[in-house]
């Protein structure tokens, strides 16, 4: 064992004692100097490595230096007129034989303030371009909507390429309007799928109302994980949070393909778009008094309002 | 100094037991602390519910890194590798563990690949999911303290020159 960390002999009246302490302590000095290199050399430089590495990692992600470029989705741009009409004009008798759906997770109902406006119930859809989840359910609302109303201007863009289910085809509320004579419709798109400053640009602002409405239905209790998107309001009656179903049906599908799916009532994506549409049709018509009367007393809306709580 | 002491007792026979005890201890804890985050992060993987949703903005944002297409190497869920690295090393930093120098290379190379482990993990939170969970975060700094304690703790007793001549 290291002679160095012994202490010297006690025995201070022998004539050697005081050289031998001496030496004694000049072999402590050089032992505590080799422990002191030997922690640099083994403690120090790795230690000091990692946190260099770290610092360079965040120095470069904070100058945008490692920003992605190559790896952007599909811009947003106009939804073509064959998607538009194939998701719009879903045929009744298909969206009746897939009824509630396979794996589709029903809205909630929730005790909050009534959602209207212009004296009709609202619908109010918060989401992001770049969310995979917000994908897929924006399928499904656009194929429930459309039974009560018309929309124009929808987009057409794909979830980020980065994330969970990449590049999921899907249409865009950002730009859309939508009109009915029995329930209002609000979509919000909060962030586009482009990567910006660390994160995806901002693309639509809720209002002071719905922002306080988002804050605030959009955490426990009434939602499992708070701050969640795609969420959606169904006239203060019913809440989605998160998507219907899984975007997993969506995966490496075109637009036109998917729409195409739509009435297919075999099919994965029909199961899962259509079956979502009628849950929501149903909640939706927990808002209208059951109007319009031939959609809400549809096959299809009312096997799918036996799943709604 | 208790360094000194703890030097020869990690020397001595197995009867003088106290220093190491105590010289393990910084490694012991850090170990125990990574294993109870990692198994925090374990747990959560398995057990929260499958809620097919984006976590609204937020940098910090542990949802969106533990659900993203990162959260998994392999097939294996990255926080369960966590668990078993810290499983590992617990193990490897054990008073019991630490009178074997015989495996001082094993922990100096474990600690150091939960380290290089831990930087591939910050670069995916940091360029791929572009958000930053506290929880791992928690076990990538346990990671990097962990192969601190064991450098030092390895650097403290390794074989020192020449023994100065007795007179």
């Amino acid at each position: 064992m290291p002679s160095s960390s012994q202490k010297p002999s006690s025995g201070g009246s022998s004539s050697g004692s005081a050289p031998a302490g001496a030496r004694a302590r000049l072999a402590a000095e050089q032992a505590q100097r080799q422990q002191r290199g030997r922690r640099l050399k083994w403690f120090g430089l790795p230690v000091v490595l990692v946190v260099l590495v770290v610092a360079a990692l965040v120095v470069v992600k904070v100058s945008g230096i490692g920003d992605r470029t190559t790896t952007q989705p599909a811009a947003t741009g106009a939804a073509a007129d064959q998607v538009v009409t194939a998701v719009t004009s879903v045929p009744a008798a298909v969206l009746d034989q897939v009824g509630a759906g396979t794996g589709v997770t029903p809205p909630k109902r929730v005790d909050a303030p009534v959602l209207t406006a212009d004296g009709k119930p609202r619908v109010l859809y918060v989401g992001a371009e770049y969310c995979p989840y917000c994908a897929a359910e924006r399928w499904a609302v656009v194929v429930a909507m459309s039974r009560f109303g018309t929309y124009s201007g929808l987009g057409q863009t794909a979830s980020s390429a980065q994330d969970v289910f990449p590049s999921t085809a899907t249409l865009s509320f950002h730009g859309a309007s939508f009109t009915s004579p029995t329930v209002a419709f609000t979509g919000v798109e909060t962030e586009s799928n482009e990567v910006a400053g660390g994160g995806y640009a901002p693309l639509d602002a809720l209002s002071p109302a719905d922002e306080q409405l988002f804050s605030t239905y959009d955490a426990p209790p009434y939602v499992e994980s708070g701050g969640s998107i795609p969420f959606v309001d169904i006239g203060g009656t019913y809440l989605v949070s998160g998507a219907s179903f899984s975007p997993q049906v969506l995966q490496g599908l075109t637009h036109a393909q998917v729409a195409a799916a739509l009435s297919d009532p075999t099919s994965p994506v029909a199961k899962g778009v259509d079956g979502a549409a009628n849950v929501i049709t149903a909640a939706v018509c927990a808002t209208t008094s059951q109007q319009p009367a031939a959609v809400c007393g549809s096959a299809g809306v009312q096997a799918a309002a036996k799943t709604l709580g | 100094m208790s360094g000194t002491r703890a030097d020869r007792a990690g020397a001595a026979p197995a009867g003088r037991a106290a220093g190491p005890r105590r010289r393990a201890e910084p490694s012991l804890v850090i170990a125990l602390l990574g294993l109870v985050v990692s198994a925090y992060l374990t747990v959560e993987h398995f057990t929260s519910p499958a809620v097919l949703a984006c976590p609204e903005g937020a940098t910090i944002n542990c949802a969106k890194v533990t659900s993203s297409v990162w959260s998994s190497l392999l097939g294996i869920p990255v926080a369960l590798l966590g668990l078993l690295f810290f499983a590992v090393m617990t193990l490897l930093v054990t008073p019991a563990a630490w009178r074997r120098r015989v495996l001082d290379p094993v922990r100096v190379v474990g600690a150091a690949a939960g380290v290089v482990m831990a930087l591939y993990l910050v670069w995916v939170e940091l360029f791929r999911v572009d958000a930053l969970c506290l929880w791992c975060t928690g076990a990538h700094l346990c990671a990097l303290a962990l192969l601190a304690s064991v450098l030092w703790r390895v650097a403290d007793r390794a074989p020192v020159g020449p023994a100065p001549a007795r007179p």
